[in-house]
């Protein structure tokens, strides 16, 4: 079975329907690559998977139980975590505590949820920066904050929202190394993301959206070539040419 | 360290005043300045911890006075029972309140606050029956009371001081307690970043609900004071803007987030409120806002908060 299945979801503002009627399902041990041009809805489906918008319409299931309707820290705490495009760190707070708060969705007992954030810091390459204000960190080492924050959460399901944007290309080969240990340490992947590069590299399965609508599914190499996917991206006349 | 020093500076602050003054008048200064921190101290609970800025604690407070009125004159209970009811229907109140304005986050959630706090007090102006509106509501004589087999005397100030330094003792222990706890933790998060706190599996709404609860209770407990100690409430005395607005500063200028903080923000803000007017009949609101400029200029994170870190710094 499917461990993430999103069926016919549809959402409208006002007007304009940023979602429309997309489909999916996500396999468990899977990296599946989110892509679309700009405002093609990527982070909008991100925001009705965990809650934090409601669907106008459609099905949204994590291991067949439905998800739609539940605040974002009920989907959280049902195993579904996600970092945000434009970070969100608790910025005064030291990174440890950062952490520290996500793993009390599981660890009652405060000294245990430390060491679990310690681990997981540890884990991201933040371990020498355990009581350093998080507002301190470089961008990438928020990127990393964030994903070990969500993963203290002992998601089954990890979305991740760009990564990579804005990183240098060093970081963005340390990025691509962290999300396949994530996933080989048992933790499934939804990545969007604008580098290529990295998307080619680590996706098993690739979901290209455009308008909010799906246009293209399957394996990475095949999706590039598709020519409604250059068509969305380049434009018609390259596409024919 | 720090926190040995807080403790003898509070204990003298508490114990001293009553042994030392047979005057009057410092007593009843004394007895302001820990009105105000236990009301900046209820505030600092939801706007210092969580961040959530309430233009509209003054409807707690009110609702605390005029339930501690009300019980004693129709129901005919003793007032320091009725306090502590008024600060439960303070809690009572405060949870719809809670439910309807924490939809709204940041300046929104504020003037809706704001806006509800105008909301009750035209209630309590126009419901005569209940409130006797614009006139008010008097005690006349407060009932009989002992403590320790002595009759306790209602005309000395010294009872009052007792009773107001314990309940914001009583506040200060609470917000110690609550800084320490999960939910204490939790609060600091959703100040930073609302929806990180949510998607870490954090109840953002249920804890911003809780804590309007117990910031309302000690606000509501204060209204209750001010009644047994005034012994007359009238809307514009216990439910004006500028009593929420009061709470805001006192906060923001002893120290955000701290357990001390709010003392500091009362004796200054008091003292310094008491002597400008006695100096400069007119415009000596002019004086209160450079002072409270000065402040937020020069030690944004309070006079407390600044104080701590020079002394961090100095070690």
């Amino acid at each position: 079975m499917a461990l993430l299945s999103v069926a016919d979801l549809t959402r409208d503002f006002g007007g304009l329907r940023a979602v429309s009627r997309f489909s999916f399902d996500v396999e468990p041990g899977q990296i599946l690559g989110l892509i679309g041009p700009n405002g093609a809805g990527k982070t909008t489906v991100f925001n009705l998977i965990t809650g934090f918008l409601q669907p106008s319409a459609g099905h949204i299931a994590l291991e067949g139980r439905s998800v739609v309707g539940l605040r974002p820290h009920l989907v959280t705490r049902r195993g579904i975590a996600r970092t945000f495009q434009v970070v969100k760190p608790f910025p005064k707070l030291p990174v440890r505590e950062n952490v520290t708060l996500a793993a009390f969705s599981h660890e009652a007992s405060r000294l245990r949820a430390e060491a679990l954030a310690a681990e997981m810091l540890e884990r991201v390459g933040l371990g020498d920066k355990l009581e350093v204000p998080a507002s301190d960190l470089t961008l990438g080492e928020q990127k990393r904050l964030e994903i070990a924050r969500a993963l203290a959460t002992r998601p089954k399901l990890l979305l991740l929202d760009e990564p990579m944007g804005g990183l240098n290309p060093r970081e963005v080969d340390g990025a691509c190394a962290l999300v396949g240990q994530i996933r080989a340490d048992g933790v499934t992947v939804i990545l969007v993301e604008h580098v290529m590069k990295a998307i080619m590299r680590i996706s098993d399965r690739v979901v290209v959206i455009h308008h909010g609508e799906k246009i293209a599914d399957g394996a990475p190499e095949r999706v590039v070539q598709d020519p409604g996917v250059i068509a969305a991206y380049l434009g018609t006349r390259v596409a024919q040419s | 360290m720090t926190r040995t020093l807080a403790v003898a500076a509070l204990l003298l602050l508490v114990l001293a005043p009553p042994l030392v003054a047979s005057n009057q008048f410092l007593l009843h200064l004394g007895i302001t300045v820990l009105l105000w921190t236990l009301l900046g101290t209820a505030w600092n609970m939801l706007g210092g911890f969580a961040g959530q800025v309430s233009f509209g604690h003054a409807t707690f407070f009110g609702v605390g006075a005029y339930t501690t009125m009300i019980l004693y004159l129709k129901a005919g209970l003793a007032p320091w029972y009725g306090m502590l009811l008024g600060g439960l229907v303070a809690v009572l109140v405060s949870l719809p309140i809670g439910l309807i304005c924490f939809r709204l986050r940041g300046p929104y959630f504020s003037l809706s606050t704001l806006a509800v706090a105008e909301i009750v007090r035209l209630v309590a102006l126009n419901w005569e029956a209940l409130t006797n509106g614009p006139v008010g509501l008097l005690i006349t004589t407060l009932p009989r009371a002992t403590v320790g087999g002595r009759l306790v005397n209602w005309e000395s100030k010294l009872p009052f001081y007792y009773i107001i330094a314990a309940l914001a003792l009583a506040s200060m222990l609470a917000t110690y307690r609550l800084s320490r706890a999960r939910l204490g933790a939790y609060l600091l998060a959703i100040r930073e970043d609302e929806d990180a706190a949510e998607s870490i599996g954090i109840a953002t709404v249920r804890a911003k609900v809780l804590t309007l609860a117990l910031s309302a209770f000690f606000a509501g407990m204060g209204g209750g004071f001010y009644g047994l100690y005034y012994r007359y409430v009238d809307p514009d005395a216990v439910f004006p803007i500028a009593l929420s607005v009061e709470m805001v500063f006192i906060a923001v200028v002893g120290g955000l987030a701290t357990v001390t903080g709010p003392v500091i923000g009362a004796i200054f803000l008091t003292t310094i409120g008491e002597t400008f007017r006695e100096r400069f009949l007119v415009g000596h609101l002019i004086f209160y806002g450079l002072f409270m400029m000065l402040v937020i200029r020069y030690l944004p994170e309070g006079i407390w908060g600044g104080a701590r870190r020079a002394w961090a710094g100095r070690r």
